[in-house]
């Protein structure tokens, strides 16, 4: 890529997916070159690598800009007219265009030449940030209800499901099931009435996905809900979403009466035979709440608490009837499955891991965000590629995805893909999509403490080995961050983590211990560091530090005012001291000094 | 009775002659970010001066707001989208740069480099 100090007067994007480098998109991009310096463009023109652009069949794919000229199966030769035509006479080369109007990838046009987009591909997040929220209008404008109308007029609801099963796709919410075969499920079984669901509980800390999915795009939520009624014949559905999202909450209620309004929800949509209708209910954001059978529960006005399964909800759900629950993102997926076609889905993704996922990239990265991608990206790729990797020149020191159910994973394991399967395999879980990257500075027993803190307070208590065995795993954390640690107390953890996760009743006390056994994994050394030696490697449990002046000082007395218990003492213009009997390990002297003349240990 | 697909398409097309007939063809489109992420970084005031250079003389402008499109740290974001130019991406944008890309960009034509996200 050419350095480019003023911007771009044409941006010149090669796919750099597998299947384009294949075609030797490399060879390609020289022959570019070659051709821009000839023309005296090469100055004015930004050449971009992209990730996979998911139009594989047409491989390799050039995109010009102004313009947003989409070229297909690009030869060398073809070269010098797309530069002659398009770059100089502003012309595009209708020859080599490709016209077809995916859904998918919508936001591309606008946001694909900066580079923490570029590497992304968006199915679920297509229309967030390039249309208004609140305009049915701008959504029936980018082919919105287009999918329903095709299922309504070309479809029947086995054909549906059969696509949906085609498509290979997976609950975005956790567990990564195989939706039509959910869908199936539901469908077949005999009941006078069915039900759909649509999870947005997002209970995760730190997770923003769902929420920023029906801020930017209700309608495609909803959109796919009435597809899944659709499908396994159900009238009545609900979004249980969250009291905290009120914007979120507002943007769907106008969306549903909206939808309502242009006959598009309710009776007879679209003036066909099927009706469907859409009711919100609001959750009081406690995390078990999240879980498919305590979120029932929860909507049938009963205490949120899970129950064993089976019979699973596509059984007996919401009332005691066949009910079909789907994460917003899952939803979000379906009509572009419907117009792109389930063949077009599976060329996205690895082999058991289908289309994209959404992430909410947070933590010490550079560019933080929301990131969706290809199945089959590497946590390198997205760290580094996309978030630009480790900000003020530090190590890289672990990711944790999954959320508080999820790993942490090392450096070593940079290159695993994001799929299913490949993160279980690693030690962690895809989760719903919370990934924190951690520099050098944090320490990996506070950060395991800080999620089975979250986990141990939203255990709902009903059974045993989560209610007790999470504070207990928890105490033994809490005297381990505080210097009280004893010999032993790691094999009580793998010990007590273990029990509960074969033993707990659902996903929260089954994931619980996560956090906790995957550091312990990779991570032991810095436990036995904090239970044997009493020190924090990272220095970051406050307990474990302490502060001394050294010669550096030159009296200037910041520390001593800084310090909020007196614990510093010194005349003007000589060395200081602290008194580490009174001193609260606060750390706010040394982060006055100028001379760093305080040493922390 | 039409076929559900007739009826969409129908309505797409009623749906883009109402876009158009709220100015979608001006010469230059600004979208505001406004999500929760947005607003809580000041998208609100962002969206607020630009109305208010509207309703004080700025013309030829489609003013609308989109949802998050997940460049976090930058919000607020503003994207000016003009035909047959790249789109360009303003991060970090406060009334004040407002006032700027008013006057510099919308008005005469002058990208501001320095804030652009690239
Ligand atoms: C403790 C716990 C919390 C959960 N929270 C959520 C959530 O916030 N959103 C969600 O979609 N699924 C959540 N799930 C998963 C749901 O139980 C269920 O699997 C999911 O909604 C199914 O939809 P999907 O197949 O589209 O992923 C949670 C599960 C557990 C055990």
């Amino acid at each position: 890529m050419n350095a480019m100090n003023t911007l771009p007067k044409y941006i010149v994007t090669l796919c750099d997916g597998p299947t384009c480098m294949h075609q030797r998109s490399k060879t390609l991009k020289a022959v570019i070159e070659e051709e821009l310096k000839k023309r005296g463009l090469y100055e004015t023109t930004s050449l971009v690598l992209s990730g996979c652009l998911g139009m594989c069949n047409k491989s390799p794919i050039v995109i010009v800009n102004p313009g947003y000229t989409i070229y297909g199966g690009v030869s060398p030769e073809d070269i010098p007219e797309i530069v002659e035509e398009h770059l100089v006479k502003g012309k595009p080369v209708a020859r080599l265009a490709i016209e077809e109007d995916y859904l998918y990838n919508r936001f591309y046009r606008v946001f694909g030449d900066v580079a923490f987009f570029g590497q992304q591909m968006r199915i679920a997040l297509r229309n967030c940030g390039i249309m208004d929220p609140e305009s049915l209008d701008d959504y029936l404008s980018l082919r919105g209800y287009e999918a329903l109308a095709k299922v309504l007029t070309d479809m029947s609801p086995a054909q549906v499901i059969s696509e949906v099963k085609k498509s290979g796709l997976r609950g975005r919410g956790g567990a990564g099931f195989l939706t039509g075969l959910k869908w199936e499920n539901t469908a077949r079984q005999k009941s006078d009435e069915k039900f759909v669901i649509c999870n947005a509980d997002e209970g995760d800390p730190g997770a923003f996905m769902d929420r920023s999915t029906i801020e930017g795009d209700p309608h495609t939520v909803i959109e796919g809900m009435i597809i899944g009624g659709y499908a396994i014949g159900a009238h009545r559905g609900f979004v249980y979403i969250r009291a905290e999202y009120p914007l979120a909450i507002r943007r769907l209620r106008k969306a549903i009466d909206e939808a309502r309004r242009e006959g598009l929800l309710g009776t007879t949509i679209l003036d066909s035979a099927f009706s469907f209708d859409i009711e919100i209910k609001l959750g009081a954001g406690a995390f078990v709440c999240g879980e498919e059978t305590a979120l029932i529960h929860s909507i049938e006005g009963r205490r949120g608490m899970p129950r064993p399964r089976p019979p699973y909800p596509s059984q007996k759900g919401l009332w005691g009837r066949p009910t079909l629950i789907n994460n917003v993102e899952t939803w979000a997926n379906i009509p572009v499955i419907v117009l792109d076609g389930a063949d077009w889905f599976t060329t996205i993704g690895t082999e058991k891991s289908k289309g994209t996922k959404v992430f909410a990239l947070a933590g010490n990265v550079q560019n933080t965000g929301l990131v969706e991608v290809p199945m089959g990206t590497t946590l390198r790729e997205i760290i580094y590629d996309i978030g630009g990797g480790i900000p003020d020149n530090k190590k890289f020191k672990a990711v944790q995805t999954g959320g508080p159910s999820g790993g942490c994973l090392p450096e070593q394991y940079l290159d695993t893909r994001v799929d299913y399967e490949s993160l279980q395999a690693a030690g962690s879980i895809m989760g719903s999509g919370g990934m924190i990257v951690m520099d050098e500075g944090v320490c990996m027993v506070n950060i395991a403490k800080f999620f089975l803190e979250f986990t141990q307070n939203e255990s709902c208590g009903k059974c045993t080995p989560c209610r007790e065995g999470t504070k207990r795993m928890l105490e033994i954390l809490q005297r381990i961050t505080k210097g009280e640690g004893i010999e032993g107390d790691i094999e009580k953890l793998e010990r007590l983590g273990t029990m509960i996760s074969k033993a707990s009743l659902c996903g929260l006390g089954q994931s619980a211990p996560n956090p906790v056994l995957s550091t312990l994994r990779h991570f032991r050394a810095e436990y036995e560091e904090h239970i044997k030696n009493k020190r924090c490697p990272a220095g970051t449990c406050v307990d474990l530090l302490s502060y001394t002046i050294t010669d550096g000082c030159v009296g200037c007395g910041l520390c001593r005012k800084k310090c909020p218990v007196g614990a510093i003492s010194g005349e003007p213009k000589q060395r200081h001291v602290i008194d580490q009997a009174a001193c609260i390990n606060c750390g706010q002297c040394y982060a006055a000094c100028k001379f760093n003349a305080i040493q922390k240990s | 009775m039409s076929l559900p697909l007739e009826i969409i398409k129908k309505k797409r097309a009623e749906a883009i002659n109402r876009i158009i007939g709220r100015g979608f063809l001006s010469t230059k489109r600004v979208y505001v970010g406004m999500a929760t992420c947005e607003i809580a970084a000041g998208s609100k005031e962002v969206m607020n001066a630009f109305r208010e250079a509207i309703q004080t003389g700025l013309t030829d402008v489609y003013l609308t707001q989109k949802g998050c499109a997940g460049r976090c740290n930058l919000e607020p974001t503003v994207e000016i989208v003009e035909e047959g130019k790249i789109p360009i991406k303003y991060g970090r944008v406060t009334r004040e740069k407002v006032r700027e890309i008013v006057e510099r960009h919308l008005k005469k034509g002058e990208v501001i480099e320095e804030w652009v996200i690239k």
